[in-house]
């Protein structure tokens, strides 16, 4: 991997510019997406008010453990990737042989780690399914299968993406203003991870 | 403005004029989109008034091509399919488009003086994605059973596959949600776009109002659309999956269902400010072509952007208003009245400020003049109706009337659609290099205005009368039957108003191809996009104009030799 050269060139006036324009794109972007699961959690509050005892009495809930571990994994995966783009991030400095080298370890654990939550999502609705609960059996199964699946969606859509950046970066050919692209993709990342953490809160928590 | 790169002019067929993405292309094929669509939206708006008009009886000319089954009577299920889509064509494929796709493409990065949008690749998956959507809406008249009959609202259960059989309504969903996801991204570029790439001097103070209203126009559609997209999610996962999110216990049979009350709020929720993200870009181009064509200053700049700014804001938290008669509470109900009437406050100061605009204005009565002029008093007779339907005492009379038709169409249909022909009247001569004819832009204009007026004041009388919408026969109704004789002039009406269309086409297409060569200025302002040469180069500014005087500076005594105009590129005498 070619980016530590990146690491030590001081960012020019272009560059900058350009990394405040995806940035900012990227802000909106979440704050567009932050609405659309504000209104899946919205309707999940509003729907959980409805039934008088939640979670209903007498179903099979998705896995408690399983969740827990889900939820560890995924955040995780997120601090490592945070961690990679901060030390590709760093200017100059002394030592950035080493920094690069553990910057890889830390974006291979986070990419990782991401894959390792999804497949832990698929046993969770493997676990309920095979208990015989589908997203047609009632307002809980409903809402679990709902949301979850639309928040996989965009961890399907997050992992291709850090693959996808993870060519790039392996081939060299991305110096700071394609480093960008793969912060932003890191704040995607981390969003599904925050949309996640709520969703947890939610079914598992509270 | 370095960052802003000159690319080579692409030579591939394909990446120039299908998969391109120059936003002066983007702009032209959203135009051409939104105008086919337009064109399919109204004769269905001309099936439906025939019915209205004439219950029962065979659609002359086209219909027993279209309905060979029943000999070209409307059923009613067809009946139901037309109200439906004509809703949701005109607003997410007709208007839609035209206003912030076209319209916007073109008049954002050449008024603000950028070489293009800032994200051209997001600007082209925007196009297609909103191409998709549209061609989803397409095949969904196709299908068994039909297209959705459930209304452009598509409330549940109606919506739900407890009424709605066959795949249409699933098919409309995916259609609305796919071009709520162009609209998000257009959105999201154009506000980037006016952030990051205004060209020294640009201040936000010297922001042309049209590049304001389609800014303030992307806020509301990134905040906004998300909310619909969700819902549409939901809706779908009801309808294929067997989840019931939005269908009520008592018909689950007890299983623990949902809440069809819930959708409504989700769909007002985006509802409303989708009403202002199709009215703000008109506000901002006539606030733009007033002046203009006054030769005049548009009076009140700030007052007019401040007001678009709180309509913007006001518009997120007065949705109940839709929702009255679903047994809202009363305080939340009131509150909802409340901030609804508030905002007559911002729209009155945009009116009042546009009077003044015209007021001993060196008026120069052009086609875009005109329709300027007529969204004034469109919007002007929708807003004032309004008020008797954000009233809670005469909602509840007058919810699901014709009195609601009138209202909405004279709002945010007639005041968008007159503002989006301004403006293709006002740029056609930018974009296409060619001058649209005066005569018939006229002509055009005056048998849009008077009909169109005519056709939703009569159906504010019906509505007052008792009239419900989307009622398949109303002479079936003892009380309604004395009505017919103003639908039947109603629908008089409106077959000149489509007819007036044709009148515009003929205009559009002869100028397109065999128009008089335009200059480069022929309406003598100052704004970037005139200030450029005759066709837009490629990349449009080989330098980055740098701005020294506002949008308006008309008449202004420091404006040297002589003219009654300055370009924002020149300076004012000292
Ligand atoms: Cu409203």
């Amino acid at each position: 991997m070619n980016v530590s050269s990146a690491a030590t060139s001081t960012l020019s006036k272009e560059e900058v510019r350009t990394r405040v324009d995806v940035t900012l794109g990227m802000i909106f972007f979440i704050g567009s997406w932050t609405m659309a699961f504000g209104t899946l959690f919205l309707s999940f509050l509003v729907l959980r008010q409805r039934v008088g005892v939640w979670p209903p009495e007498g179903i099979v809930l998705p896995s408690f453990p399983l969740a827990t571990v889900a939820t560890l994994i995924l955040v995780a995966s997120s601090l490592g990737l945070h961690r990679a783009v901060r030390a590709w991030d760093a200017k100059g400095g002394g030592g950035e042989r080493e920094q690069a080298s553990s910057a890889q370890r830390d974006w291979a654990v986070g990419v990782g780690l991401g894959f390792a939550f999804a497949v832990l999502q698929a046993l969770l609705w493997a676990d309920l399914l095979a208990a015989g609960r589908f997203p047609s059996s009632g307002l809980y199964e409903s809402l679990f299968y709902g949301l979850t699946w639309v928040h996989a969606a965009h961890v399907v859509i997050g992992l291709l993406a850090l693959l996808w950046a993870w060519i790039g970066l392996s081939s060299g050919r991305y110096g700071p203003n394609r480093l960008s692209t793969v912060s932003n993709i890191v704040i995607f990342w981390h969003f599904v991870d925050v949309v996640w953490i709520v969703l947890y809160l939610g079914f598992f928590v509270f | 403005m370095s960052g802003q790169h000159i690319h080579a002019e692409p030579t591939n067929f394909f990446r120039k004029h299908v998969f391109s993405v120059d936003h002066k292309v983007i702009a032209k094929q959203f135009l051409w989109f939104g105008l086919i669509w337009l064109g399919i939206g109204g004769v269905m708006a001309m099936m439906i008034r025939w019915q209205l008009a004439n219950p029962g009886e065979p659609v002359p000319v086209i219909g027993s091509m279209l309905f060979p089954r029943t000999n070209g009577v409307l059923d009613p299920a067809t009946y139901n399919t037309l109200f439906t889509m004509h809703g949701t064509i005109m607003i997410f494929l007709g208007l839609t488009p035209l206003m912030i796709g076209a319209i916007g493409n073109w008049s954002i990065p050449l008024m603000i003086g950028a070489r293009d949008m800032i994200f051209p690749l997001l600007n082209c998956l925007s196009f297609w994605a909103m191409f998709l959507g549209g061609a989803v809406g397409f095949i969904s008249l196709f299908v068994p059973l039909g297209a959705t009959e459930a209304g452009w609202t598509g409330y549940p259960t109606l919506s739900t596959t407890i009424n709605g059989v066959g795949s249409g309504e699933t098919l409309w969903a995916i259609a609305v949600f796919l071009i709520g996801a162009s609209s998000i991204m257009g959105g999201i570029n154009y506000m980037t776009t006016v952030i990051r790439l205004r060209a020294p001097g640009m201040t936000w103070q010297r922001l042309p109002l049209t590049v304001w209203g389609i800014f303030l126009t992307s806020v509301l559609n990134v905040l906004f659309v998300p909310v619909i997209g969700s819902a549409m999610l939901l809706l779908i996962m009801d309808r294929v999956f067997g989840t019931t999110f939005f269908i009520p216990a008592s018909i689950m049979q007890g299983a623990g269902g949902g809440d069809p009350i819930l959708y409504q709020h989700l769909f007002w929720i985006f509802g409303h400010p989708e009403v202002y993200i199709l009215i703000l870009p008109a506000w901002g181009i006539i606030g733009d072509l007033l002046s203009f064509f006054s030769r005049k200053p548009a009076f009140g700049y700030r007052a007019q952007v401040g007001a678009m700014v709180a309509v913007t804001l006001l518009s997120a938290v007065v949705y109940g208003h839709h929702m009255f008669t679903t047994g809202l509470s009363a305080m939340l109900g009131e509150s909802f009245m409340l901030l609804t009437m508030i905002i007559s406050v911002p729209a009155e100061i945009l009116f009042f400020n546009w009077l003044h605009t015209l007021w001993k204005g060196n008026l120069r009565l052009t086609t875009p003049m005109l329709f300027s002029m007529g969204v004034i008093f469109v919007f002007g007779l929708g807003g004032l109706t309004g008020i008797y339907l954000a009233t809670i005492g005469t909602d509840i009379f007058l919810h699901d009337t014709y009195f609601v038709v009138g209202h909405f169409h004279l709002t945010m249909a007639a005041s968008a659609l007159f503002a989006t022909f301004a403006g293709i009247y006002f740029w056609f001569p930018k974009m296409f290099a060619r001058e649209m004819n005066e005569f018939l832009g006229k002509t055009h204009f005056w048998f849009t205005v008077i009909p169109l007026v005519t056709v939703f004041c009569l159906m504010f009388v019906m509505g007052y009368a008792g009239m419900p919408r989307r009622y398949y026969d109303h002479t079936s109704a003892e009380y309604l039957r004395s009505l017919q004789h103003l639908n039947k002039y109603a629908t008089h009406a409106a077959f000149l108003l489509g007819a007036a269309q044709l009148v515009f086409v003929y205009n559009f297409i002869r100028s397109r191809w065999w128009g008089k060569p335009a200059s480069q200025n022929p309406w003598e302002v100052g704004t970037l996009d005139w200030t450029m040469e005759t066709p837009v180069p490629h990349y449009n500014f080989k330098e980055i104009p740098e701005v020294f005087t506002g949008p308006h500076e008309f008449s202004n005594p420091d404006i040297p030799d002589g003219k009654d105009w300055i370009s924002m590129t020149e300076k004012l005498k000292a």
